[in-house]
């Protein structure tokens, strides 16, 4: 458990959907953000035009995690931040049904060009009319298991799909799991332990 | 964006041009990336150097917070066969120059700081 190599994780998908709160949620140093005023109508008065780089430690193994912008004009950071990435989270908000076609958009765009696992997160579960991850599944044609509700403003549930996530990334490839291999304990305190508090 | 603001920015990138004829393209873009002015020569796509514009700034200016650089106010990328300046432009805006590899960098600067000065205030 010392000396581990950090594993990478990106965070994406539309504007709104909770990617700079989920980094903020998770990070255990400052999260280096570019939120810069937004000039159109997008429902909040910033958005992110780089990234949001945040860190987080599970059962030792350091963990980094890479926030991308959500708009399409930004989707050569959506390339760069996924090179040599482990897991993708894809985030989109349970109450924004019309941001799914652009949330498949975003999984296909990154998918098509770099191999890597995925768990679509549906925020906003706190709210009383929200998707449920099942729906959303079907929507997305994904196994129920590749789907999961969160609330990014909670650290607890941010970190639970953060923890499932990597079980995906574990049994996605054996060449990914050969990577992860030694350095973390799937499935075992650290679930225990974010499931107790 | 106004008519008056839009033509305003046109004319800041025009006289740019003219001070500086080696100058291969300029763009001016809000900081969240979406393009307000742009006089470029070539096919590039201007909704494209717009985000990158944003998106070199937004993350030049984290570069400076975490180094102790200050309010940013300038960074650029340099190529075998050109050179790009990004100018903030107050705190809404982004002035992109675009030159050739060899160009005067000192005149650059000196036009194109100006320029961002009377772009922020247009904005």
């Amino acid at each position: 458990m010392n000396e581990s190599k950090p594993l990478k994780v990106v965070i994406s998908g539309p504007v709104g959907a909770g990617k700079t709160t989920f980094v903020q949620s998770l990070s255990e140093i400052p999260v280096v953000n570019t939120d810069e005023t937004a000039s159109e109508d997008i429902g909040k008065a910033t958005t992110t035009v780089a990234l949001d780089f945040g860190m987080l430690t599970l059962d030792g193994i350091p963990i980094h995690l890479f926030g991308t912008p959500g708009q399409d004009r930004f989707d050569f950071m959506w390339e760069i931040l996924c090179e040599g990435a482990l897991g993708l989270m894809l985030l989109v908000a349970g109450d924004r049904p019309q941001d799914f076609p652009h949330a498949r958009r975003i999984l296909e765009f990154i998918t098509s060009r770099i191999a890597v696992p995925f768990l679509l997160g549906v925020t906003r579960q706190d709210l009383p009319r929200v998707w449920e991850p099942e729906d959303v599944a079907e929507y997305f044609d994904l196994a129920p298991e590749q789907v999961i509700g969160i609330n990014a403003t909670s650290s607890t549930s941010s970190l639970l799909a953060t923890v499932r996530l990597l079980e995906l990334v574990e049994a996605y490839d054996p060449f990914y799991a050969e990577n992860l291999q030694g350095h973390y304990d799937f499935g075992g305190t650290v679930i225990k332990s974010v499931k107790k508090t | 964006m106004s008519v008056g603001k839009q033509e305003a920015l046109q004319n800041a990138l025009k006289s740019l041009r003219i001070a500086i004829p080696e100058v291969r393209g300029a763009l001016v873009a809000s900081t969240d990336g979406l393009p307000m002015a742009q006089n470029l020569s070539g096919n590039e796509d201007p909704n494209r150097v717009a985000a990158m514009a944003a998106t070199a700034l937004g993350l030049g200016k984290r570069i400076s917070d975490t180094l102790n650089g200050g309010t940013l106010t300038e960074t650029s990328v340099s190529g075998t066969e050109g050179q790009i300046f990004l100018y903030a432009a107050g705190n809404k805006g982004v002035l992109v120059v675009v030159t050739p590899a060899n160009v005067n960098i000192g005149l650059v600067h000196l036009e194109a700081r100006d320029a961002a000065r009377s772009i922020a205030n247009i904005l």
